[in-house]
């Protein structure tokens, strides 16, 4: 009952923030030098097919009825036309974003795990080699530029070795071929996501590390671990079930704090690699001046962050039992 | 200044004694600061940029044809591998890439460095305030502080960008301030908030200081070493969105940073052909920011005595 009330709680906040952020870029895209017509719709368009879209989008108007156009629109979906597809833009964003939350929660999940299982580690062997090693690895990892490393990764795995392919998401004789089967196609998939899943990873993992070594370091002074050592546990028990646990809930709260900063890398690594993902469409949108798309995508990309925020709180929740709400 | 003059003649004959427990407290954090490995090895990186970014105003000043941004080898026009005449070689219209790599440890400093402060002070002010004040003031800066937060700012950056055209570098600069507060902010007022409740606090108020007075004399020289901390990260960070920035085309075009030239090695499909002039801009930001990193672990281990004991036991 209590985890429903808070989810409760956080929901009304998200849908508040997001309010916000809606009316600032709209506000944002009117005070902007420059007519807010030619930023909605394609010069190229037909006249009776640009007095069709101004009226849909209410863009002869006055200024409070626009809002409640922009508004209406957004919960409904339209968001315009792009100028570079000249197709509905909700159709491309909703296109892009399953190839997004693929890429970005599976570059997530798997670094928060490398990180907490290193800095397990590291912090056991606290002191010794093993633990300057890897500390000064996650420290280099974490400060890394990942657009050069994207740039590296593909200039040494995909161009010098030729293991991977240096860019794109599919092989298109490969999905075109009407006889390849799913596993194929999986794989297909799976082996264009190696190079950018590593570059991910590797900014990412380093700072969970960090965290989780000193957070475990916090955690075996805690008294609950001198009651395990006196109850004769071994040590590998202690470790996994007393210390770890406790330890890593700092690091679930950062992954929260830090899914804007994730999601910022996330376009720079779609770009890079050609990922056909939301936020290489918001840089695309953006150098190509295709303002109704570059809206969208951000939107989008603001809903992924707070609605990430959201289950970061839940698991929070979840995963330690004394929080109360 | 007034308010400054009135106290220094007041206690005139105790200022010099009173000084002394600053420098004493500098040393003290010195020699744990000396002893710290990764703390050294950040120090003697910075150093080596600082440098870096002196020298950059020597080059040209030798031949003009060294010139970062205009300078152009009249005996060549594509790019070209290391040599004597260009020691990281020329890039795709025969600007040497050695200068404009000094140049841009230049630009990296100082757009590293004033946003930083930019957002230290921004957040310092905010967070003492929403701290000292507590009830509706806090709510809604803190309110406003999380809205901010998970705000990706590269992204809201390039929104701007699509929206106001080109922006220059210190506009970048104040959008990266303005959007990077929030952290410290938030560190600032918990820090506010314990120091409320202390004695000196209730004893300031007791002799009549004012609200202001109290949070600028009494709270801040409390929490500015933290703020300090805090300002290394966000030197990195600023470093890195600017550098990220430029690599997607929307930096300053009439700057040459490290962003834009890795952007050049990409954008003109010289990334297999060239690694002398793939590798030293990404080696540079990165070591850049590796360096601001450690200089922020080594410190708050001079600042958080907890950590230091750690150290100690080692």
């Amino acid at each position: 009952m209590e985890i429903r009330k808070f989810v409760f709680k956080r929901l009304i906040e998200i849908f508040v923030i997001f309010f916000v952020i809606l009316t600032v870029l709209f506000l944002l895209f009117r005070l902007a030098p420059g007519d807010p017509v030619t930023r909605m719709v394609d010069p190229t368009m037909t006249p009776e097919d640009a007095a069709h879209l101004i009226a849909q989008l209410g863009l002869d108007q006055p200024i409070w009825l626009q809002y409640i156009y922009y508004l209406k629109n957004f919960f409904t979906g339209n968001f315009g036309i792009s100028f570079h597809y000249g197709v509905a833009v909700l159709s491309i964003i909703l296109n892009r974003l399953p190839n997004t939350i693929l890429l970005f929660s599976t570059s997530i999940v798997l670094s928060a795990f490398a990180g907490i299982f290193l800095g397990k580690i590291a912090s056991w062997h606290k002191g010794k080699k093993i633990d300057t090693w890897m500390t000064l690895g996650a420290l280099i990892c974490h400060t890394l530029f990942l657009p050069w490393l994207a740039l590296i990764m593909i200039w040494i795995f995909g161009f010098h070795v030729g293991w991977f392919p240096l860019n794109g998401m599919i092989t298109p004789e490969i999905w075109l071929d009407s006889s390849s089967g799913f596993w194929l196609k999986f794989l297909d998939i799976a082996h264009h996501m190696v190079l950018p899943l590593a570059t991910l990873f590797l900014i990412h993992f380093g700072s969970y590390l960090l965290l989780m070594r000193s957070s475990m370091l916090d955690t075996l002074k805690e008294d609950y671990i001198l009651t395990a050592r006196a109850k004769g546990l071994t040590e590998k028990v202690i470790r996994n079930h007393h210390a770890a646990p406790n330890a890593a809930l700092p690091v679930v709260t950062s992954v929260g704090i830090s899914l804007a900063f994730s999601l910022s890398g996330g376009a720079l690594t779609e770009t890079v690699f050609s990922w056909p993902g939301i936020g290489r469409e918001l840089v695309f949108a953006v150098s190509n001046s295709d303002y109704p798309l570059a809206q969208a995508s951000f939107l989008l990309i603001a809903t992924v962050v707070l609605i990430s925020n959201l289950v970061v709180d839940v698991l929070y929740a979840y995963l330690d039992p004394r929080i109360k709400y | 200044m007034t308010e400054n003059g009135s106290i220094q003649i007041s206690n005139g004959n105790k200022k010099t004694p009173k000084k002394f427990p600053m420098v004493e407290r500098f040393l003290e954090g010195w020699s744990v600061y000396k002893e710290n490995l990764i703390g050294k090895i950040g120090l003697t990186l910075l150093i080596i940029f600082a440098l870096m970014a002196l020298c950059s105003f020597f080059p040209p000043m030798i031949d003009p044809m060294y010139h970062p941004m205009t300078g152009v080898d009249p005996l060549i026009s594509h790019s070209t591998s290391p040599s004597w005449r260009h020691w990281l070689g020329t890039d795709f219209i025969g600007r040497d890439i050695f200068c404009q790599l000094l140049a841009g440890a230049r630009i990296a400093f100082m757009v590293g460095i004033s946003a930083a402060f930019m957002s230290i002070l921004l957040g310092t002010a905010i967070g003492m305030i929403a701290g000292y004040s507590r009830k509706i003031v806090d709510t809604l800066l803190m309110r406003l502080a999380d809205m901010i937060m998970v705000m990706p700012t590269l992204l809201v950056v390039l929104i701007l960008s699509s929206l106001f055209g080109q922006l220059n570098i210190w506009t970048i600069v104040l959008l990266i301030a303005l959007f990077r507060w929030p952290g410290v902010s938030r560190v600032i007022r918990a820090q506010t908030l314990s120091l409320k409740e202390r004695p000196f606090i209730e004893a300031a108020k007791v002799a009549g200081a004012s609200h202001f007075r109290i949070i600028f004399r009494h709270i801040m020289p409390n929490v500015l070493p933290l703020s300090l901390l805090y300002m290394t990260f966000r030197v990195t960070s600023a470093i890195i969105i600017e550098a990220a920035l430029a690599f997607l085309g929307f930096g300053d075009p009439s700057t040459v940073s490290w962003g834009m030239m890795l952007q050049w090695v990409w954008k003109t499909g010289h990334m297999f052909q060239a690694p002398y002039w793939l590798l030293p801009p990404g080696i540079c930001i990165s070591l850049l920011t590796l360096s601001f990193y450690m200089l922020g672990r080594a410190m708050e281990e001079v600042l958080d005595p907890r950590l230091r004991k750690e150290v100690a036991q080692e």
